[in-house]
């Protein structure tokens, strides 16, 4: 018998997770069933609208996001969220609903049932950092990151709106470098974890998509570091899939592996590449690991 | 039998719009006890004014009722038109059929039956008004002034030149608060320390201004014109009357790299020390935490070199009550330290420029004390990393100010002005240096204001970019400061050498504790609030309360010391006579009915309530009854809504007048 969960989530993958970032899904749930924490996938969740609907119609944006959050009431626990853009936008409109009444109404008239206005939106760090906390999360640790030098990267999302209450301070956050130093990884001070990598951009327009996300890559590399973390599938594509374009445009050579956090946190419990889906990045993490004994 | 007049108010068309004012004329003077009634377009006017005068003596009136605005606005001007009139004043009373009525109705025919109801129940109160001698209180015509920058030194010097005391009180060992930090002042570019050095020179000097520095205000007791103030009087651990200011003690102490507060943290002191050799007093103060005698119990190098043997480690603080009449508070700025986030406040803080931790990134007053030549540079322009030139450099305008989504909305009204006063110091000893300024719009309304800025540019070669920056970062040894350019629409990255920030003004820390002990309001910046905003800026509401400064909002140089000698005025307005008169509107006890619970007193806000022994003709006590001193009672009532005996009444707001309101309706 397995013994039972410390913790019980409600877990909304958003769809990059069962797409593009499948590996970020598979180490999620790897990760949290090594650490005891149960998540159970909302059933029938479908997209929160993600950046293009609230910037076409507030309401769709709104009563996708509306919907997903009464979903997710029908399984125990906080709603935890791995995407950056799901989290922005599941909170976004918990903090909008919650400010104006008209707009509720209307969203409550097109969802056909009340707003989960107070259901509690976490995303994974929150869930490490405080839920578990750092010091559960580092008794958990059987093969720290030592020696392992890595850069945080927040992206814009995870942090922002800034008028909507969010996992850290919208300019200054600290809360990835708490997480992957609790497992026993050096984390490097660097000047561009908060800048745009260009987002969904990269479709669009990829050539400032590349300028931007090269100045990422650069300043990581500047300050010393392994690889770089992230916490979203989008910043997880430009940074990792676009980084030999940009090495070739710009004639230069990062070799920056992009991890996102639960891979990295995974290594550090015993996972084997296998359940975290290291074979799936596009810049080889491979040699790095082997350096550093971590595989 | 009363014969009470009441006068109608049109307020231009401020109530005639949704109020019938001449039906309400028609209707009130209908009522039992009115025998004159009429409506008139500006009652508070000259003729409006005569008109009610004429009324008054023509038809023998005994009570009035002037239905209007609010009687926060214009109760006083009536008052004083009837007692002119031959009439007590507290026999006039005002209906507001503005505010109350007019402003917040649109169906004219349903406003004209409320204003009637309204006039109705004045006129039944105004009936059972009775006449109210003035109070007259003492006055002590002594000032203190709270806090010793330029404010303070200017309302000080003010009013001891016209003869009357003042206890002058700074918390910091010296008087000259910020003005006394700066290099120069715009538009002119004297320098800042020319100006201001001489009048504190004159304020240690002036034989009517006691001086305490290093010292707080602990307890502030009593009412206009007969304050008690207790002041904290903090060890200075060296004696002022012994020292000579020799400065034997600074020169030996062994402690010398202790950040001084004065010079932004960049220049250091000794332990033993005095903020800046211009200070007044020229006494220097022990910082005992830095101290290696109090902190080892071994050194007593000053006390041995010093030759008067004035230090002495045994001083203690000393609580000193002074008397007084007015206080004038004028306790300044401080500014807004951008990479703290105070607790429980709504100000967030900025942590995306980088301010303490990259060290070239500073504020306004940093630059001041850098531009200074008597700063730690000596004047000369060097960067607090490494003490190079900078070759570039980049000003940031608005950093806090106007910012709501950041927690500030107020315009910090200085930065402008001395931003483009920087970019000038800097060009004048930098040559071949280069100035950016980023901004959101510059103000300069003032006296040869625009002038003074359209020269940095015109003349002084600043480069002014209009936008925001949004991000600071260190790269090598130099800052790249990323913001736009919303002139042309793009995004500009400058590599600078050392960045200053025009970081907002706000109030002195420990404001809002102060503006509790003084019994004063605040608004939720902790600015002091004056009691009107146009018509009596300078005074609190609290009264025998002055404001001089930045204490009260954002202000430049000029603009306080303009406020600080109108706060002057008025102490020595308050001072010109020996008896000060008081509103008469306060509570009186029934002795008869008070069983002396004190549920009155533990109510009372002003303190007002006493404890009044009763006896008999021989002396033995009967009873303990509240008495209530009318020179402290506000007139609030809380006392008489309290009073389970129901024996103490507000004059002009008995029970019997408001239940005689209630049943006129």
């Amino acid at each position: 018998m397995t013994p039972k969960n410390i913790m019980e989530y409600s877990y909304y993958p958003g769809c990059s997770l069962h797409a593009s970032a499948g590996e970020y899904d598979l180490s999620t749930r790897e990760l949290f069933k090594t650490l005891g924490i149960g998540l159970t996938e909302i059933p029938d969740w479908f997209c929160c609208g993600a950046t293009p609907a609230h910037n076409v119609d507030e309401l769709l944006s709104l009563s996708l996001c509306a919907k997903n959050l009464e979903l997710a009431d029908s399984v125990e626990g906080d709603v935890a969220v791995a995407c950056a853009a799901c989290f922005s936008r599941l909170k976004t409109t918990q903090h909008t609903l919650k400010e104006n009444e008209t707009k509720r109404k209307q969203v409550e008239k097109a969802i056909d049932a009340p707003v989960k206005l107070d259901s509690k939106v976490k995303h994974l760090l929150e869930i490490l950092a405080k839920d578990l906390g750092l010091e559960r999360l580092a008794a958990a640790v059987n093969k720290p990151l030592s020696g392992l030098k890595v850069a945080c990267y927040y992206g814009c999302l995870l942090t922002r709106p800034t008028d909507v209450p969010n996992l850290d301070c919208t300019e200054a956050p600290t809360i990835m470098e708490h997480v992957i130093e609790a497992v026993g990884a050096e984390t490097v001070a660097w000047t561009h974890r908060l800048e745009c990598c260009g987002a969904n951009f990269t479709l669009s327009r990829p050539g400032v998509v590349i300028q931007l996300t090269n100045a990422i890559l650069e300043s990581a590399k500047a300050a010393g570091a392994d690889c770089i973390m992230v916490g979203c599938p989008l910043c997880h594509g430009n940074l990792d899939i676009r980084q030999k374009e940009i090495e070739g445009v710009y004639n230069t050579n990062y070799n920056l592996p992009v991890f996102y956090l639960t891979q990295l946190v995974g290594l550090s419990v015993g996972l084997g590449s296998d359940k975290l889906g290291l074979d799936a990045m596009i810049v080889n993490p491979t040699p790095l690991l082997k350096e550093k004994g971590l595989l | 039998m009363s014969r009470i007049g009441v006068f109608i108010c049109h307020c231009g068309e401020n109530i005639s719009r949704t109020v019938d004012v001449e039906r309400v004329a028609l209707e009130v003077g209908k009522m039992p006890g009115v025998a004159f009634s009429t409506d008139y377009k500006y009652m508070c006017s000259d003729p409006g004014q005569n008109l009610l005068k004429k009324a008054i003596q023509e038809q023998k009136l005994t009570h009035v009722v002037v239905a209007a605005c609010s009687p926060r606005m214009h109760e006083k001007t009536f008052r004083k038109a009837v007692e002119a009139a031959g009439l007590n004043p507290y026999l006039c009373e005002m209906a507001n059929i503005r505010e109350h009525c007019s402003w917040v109705h649109e169906n004219k025919e349903e406003a004209t039956a409320k204003a009637i109801e309204i006039v109705g129940m004045m006129v039944e109160r105004v009936k059972k008004n009775r006449s109210l001698p003035a109070i007259t209180v003492p006055v002590t015509k002594r000032a203190l002034i709270i806090g010793g920058g330029i404010a303070g030194i200017q309302a000080a010097l003010d009013i001891a030149d016209c003869g009357h005391e003042v206890i002058l009180v700074e918390r910091e060992p010296s008087i000259g608060g910020h003005m006394a930090q700066l290099s120069e002042t715009f538009p002119t570019l004297d320098c800042s320390q020319c100006i201001m050095t001489p009048k504190m020179v004159d304020v240690a000097n002036h034989p009517k201004i006691k001086l305490y520095t290093h010292s707080e205000i602990e307890l502030v007791e009593g009412y206009i014109g007969n304050f008690q103030v207790t002041i904290k009087k903090k060890a200075r651990s060296v004696d002022e009357d012994k020292c000579t200011g020799c400065g034997v003690c600074m020169t030996k102490c062994p402690q010398k790299k202790i950040p001084n507060k004065f010079d932004q943290n960049i220049g250091m002191r000794t332990a033993i020390y005095v903020p800046f050799p211009q200070a007044v007093p020229n006494t220097p103060v022990i910082d005992r935490e830095n101290c290696t005698m109090f902190k080892t119990g071994k050194c007593g190098v000053c006390q041995k070199v010093c030759g008067p043997g004035a230090v002495d480690f045994e001083q203690q603080d000393q609580l000193i009550v002074e008397a007084v009449g007015a206080i004038v508070v004028a306790t300044g700025f401080d500014l807004y330290t951008i990479n703290e986030k105070p607790k429980g406040s709504a100000i967030k803080g900025y942590g995306e420029f980088g301010h303490g931790k990259i060290p070239d990134v500073i504020d306004g007053m940093t630059f001041e004390r850098l531009a200074s030549a008597s700063g730690p540079t000596g004047g000369k322009i060097l960067r607090p990393s490494d003490g190079k030139e900078p070759k570039q450099i980049v000003f940031i305008q608005c950093i806090g100010s106007r910012a709501r989504e950041k927690g500030i909305s107020y315009c910090s009204k200085v930065c402008c002005m001395y931003t483009a006063k920087h970019t000038m110091l800097y060009h004048h000893k930098v040559h071949d240096g280069q100035a950016y300024v980023f901004f959101m719009d510059a103000r300069t309304p003032g006296k040869s204001y625009d002038e003074f800025w359209r020269r940095s540019i015109e003349e002084e070669e600043a480069v002014y970019i209009r936008g925001m920056v949004s991000r600071l970062y260190q790269k090598g040894d130099k800052i790249v400061v990323m913001g736009s350019d919303i002139a042309v629409g793009v995004q500009v990255e400058i590599e600078a050498d050392m960045v200053v920030l025009a970081t907002a003004v706000m109030p002195q820390k420990g404001a809002d504790t102060l503006a509790q002990k003084l019994g004063i309001s605040y608004d939720k910046y902790h600015f002091y609030s004056e009691a009107h905003a146009k018509l009596r800026p300078v005074e609190c509401a609290t009264a025998g309360i002055y404001l001089a400064g930045a204490c009260q909002g954002p202000k430049d140089i000029p603009e306080t010391v303009s406020q600080a000698s109108a706060a002057a005025a008025k102490v020595m307005t308050l001072f010109s006579k020996d008896q000060l008169e008081r509103e008469p509107i306060v509570a009186r006890v029934r002795e008869a009915g008070c069983v002396g619970c004190f549920a009155c007193k533990k109510v009372c806000a002003y303190g007002a309530v006493e404890e009044k022994e009763i006896r008999d003709r021989q002396g033995n006590l009967i009873k303990v009854v509240a008495y209530v001193n009318p020179g402290v009672c506000g007139g609030c009532g809380t006392c008489q809504a309290t009073c389970p005996s129901k024996s103490v009444e507000l004059d002009g707001y008995t029970d019997e007048q408001i239940v005689a309101m209630i049943e006129a309706l």
